[in-house]
């Protein structure tokens, strides 16, 4: 195992995480079994106490979550140059059979984890708890596969050996080689390219109209979400390329190194946020006939929009820039 | 017309300890609209946890307050706290000035989270502090007052978001017989404004006073006698 300040942060995080979230799903159980706001029992009540310290620590818990994927993303990068054969984060995770898997459910984690914090606060604008067994069922439903990433990130950093000879990015993104990184640096640029602009505009475009109107917004949640997959392919296939500036360089994780200025940072960060705050619109539309919400929510699902469009548009316009200015000409 | 509907409310301190204590246990009544209501018992009897319960500064262990129909022990806490901040007055036994405010800056203190232009602000507190016969005293600091001066104070900072119920803890206890029949006048006065008065009090001339509607007698955190 290394051991480094970041590698203890995350899986001490992590870990305590992990323990909050046992203790919330055990709370989450009770409320689905027992809540009932027109009881006056000293059950009843308890759980409403519990509920609101539950909710205020699972907050911060999924917000670590959520930042905890860029912190495991900048730990793999700077160990890079532990291994033989590693020149960035590709390496890195290629360096332990868990490597690929965690990031994979750290990345469904912190999306899930965003959506859960976008119930949750919806919940906190009605005076009777008007999403509680939702945002607990949702909860049952996070449990497994976040406890599922404390384990497998456990088991990540326990394997790592610095001697261990493993891939660097240009095989494992390359276009010959064989994988998921592969395929998707074989499929090409101008397509993917074209498939992101096309999700991208739509998403952009379904927000804006939700924004304006108040309408569409289940076709906005559903393009936001698309955007997500949509731009970390085209990262990989085309604008990767461009930021290179090299026609057979697709690594996704070189970004952030500092030789491109940390762009993979504000690129896949404003990418998430815009997805995650896109598809909460989506999500939330379901209870915007709930009494105690329908004045709070429709002002909460705008808001949201306005963050999917700044997301999503500095997503775009950070793409765009790296492709407009690059001396790459495909 | 019932104001505030207080279903079996228990209150426990230190619950499942061997210092467990309950304050109130199962209380049930209704407070009246536009009514002065004296809580009497002798210290220990719940009167105080009681009168917390009831201006949503205390959570119960069980039972429900509802407040004109609107439950209000399980609101969350932001809720309860715009509630309690526009519809409770609370004047204390040891009245809680801020020390090293002064007598103007402390009436106008609750209502500074509510975002009153200060001018405005200024200009209900020192009228407050004028009805109230203290408006010399509005730029001396609050640690200067007599405990009479103080009293008034408390009751100008209770009065400053116009709330309708007033809620007072042995108000009389630091005050003379003089001073003590002064608070019943602005009693009166708050009566006749229609707001509602719920006291906690062992004092006679307080539950004995004309201007009382109802005492609510508890002992061992149980009502003993309702009489009017």
């Amino acid at each position: 195992m290394i051991v480094n300040p970041a590698v203890m942060a995350l899986v001490g995080g992590s870990a305590l995480g992990g323990a909050l979230l046992v203790a919330a799903a055990a709370q989450g159980v009770a409320v689905l079994r027992g809540w009932d706001l027109s009881s006056g029992s000293e059950r009843q009540l308890a759980l409403e106490r519990r509920t609101y310290l539950v909710s205020t620590l699972l907050g911060f818990t999924l917000a670590f979550e959520l930042l905890s994927l860029f912190l495991f993303v900048f730990t793999a990068d700077a160990l890079a140059p532990q291994f033989t054969g590693a020149m960035c984060a590709a390496g890195s995770l290629k360096a332990s059979p868990y490597g690929y898997p965690v990031l994979l459910l750290k990345l469904a984690n912190a999306v899930l984890a965003g959506l859960w914090l976008v119930l949750n606060h919806a919940d906190q604008q009605g005076y009777d708890y008007p999403l509680i067994r939702v945002k607990y069922a949702a909860l049952l439903g996070l449990a497994p596969p976040a406890l599922a990433e404390v384990a497998l990130q456990g088991a990540y950093f326990a394997g790592l050996r610095p001697e261990v000879i493993t891939s660097c990015c240009g095989s494992l993104f390359g276009e010959g080689g064989r994988g998921l990184g592969a395929d998707l640096a074989s499929l090409p640029p101008a397509q993917a390219g074209a498939a992101l602009a096309v999700v991208l505009a739509a998403a952009l475009g379904a927000a804006l109209r939700f924004r304006l109107t108040g309408r569409g917004a289940v076709l906005a949640g559903l393009l936001a979400a698309a955007a997500l997959p949509a731009g970390l392919v085209a990262v990989v296939s085309a604008i990767s390329l461009y930021v290179y500036e090299l026609p057979t360089h697709h690594c996704p994780f070189c970004l952030l190194q500092r030789e491109y200025g940390h762009l993979g940072y504000p690129l896949y960060g404003a990418l998430l946020l815009g997805s995650v705050a896109g598809t909460g619109v989506a999500l939330l539309h379901p209870f915007r006939r709930v009494p105690s919400l329908a004045a709070a929510l429709p002002a909460l699902q705008r808001r949201l929009a306005t963050t999917a469009l700044v997301g999503l548009g500095a997503f775009a316009a950070l793409s765009a820039w790296k492709v407009l200015a690059s001396g790459l000409r495909l | 017309m019932t104001l505030i509907e207080v279903e079996r409310v228990r209150r426990v301190f230190h619950q499942g300890r061997p210092d467990e204590l309950t304050a109130v246990d199962g209380v049930s009544l209704s407070i009246v609209a536009g009514e002065v209501t004296v809580l009497r018992g002798p210290s220990g009897s719940g009167k105080s946890s009681l009168l917390a319960l009831l201006g949503g500064m205390a959570r119960p262990t069980s039972g429900r307050i509802h407040l004109e129909g609107r439950e209000l022990t399980s609101l969350p806490e932001r809720f309860l706290t715009e509630v309690r901040r526009r519809t409770f007055g609370f004047v204390f036994q040891q009245f809680h000035l801020v020390r090293g405010l002064t007598v103007l800056e402390n009436v106008m203190l609750p209502a500074t989270p509510l975002g009153v232009p200060r001018a405005e602000l200024a200009r209900r507190a020192t009228a407050l502090l004028e009805r109230l016969a203290i408006g010399h005293r509005a730029r001396a600091r609050a640690d200067w007052l007599s405990g009479g001066e103080a009293q008034r104070v408390a009751i100008a900072r209770a009065l400053i978001n116009d709330p309708r119920v007033i809620i007072a803890d042995e108000p009389t206890a630091h005050l003379d017989s003089r001073l003590s029949m002064e608070l019943l006048e602005i009693v009166a006065g708050l009566k006749a404004d229609g707001r509602t008065v719920i006291v906690a009090s062992h004092d006679p001339l307080v539950y004995l006073a004309g201007v009382v509607d109802r005492t609510v007698s508890l002992r061992d955190g149980r009502v003993e006698a309702d009489s009017r």
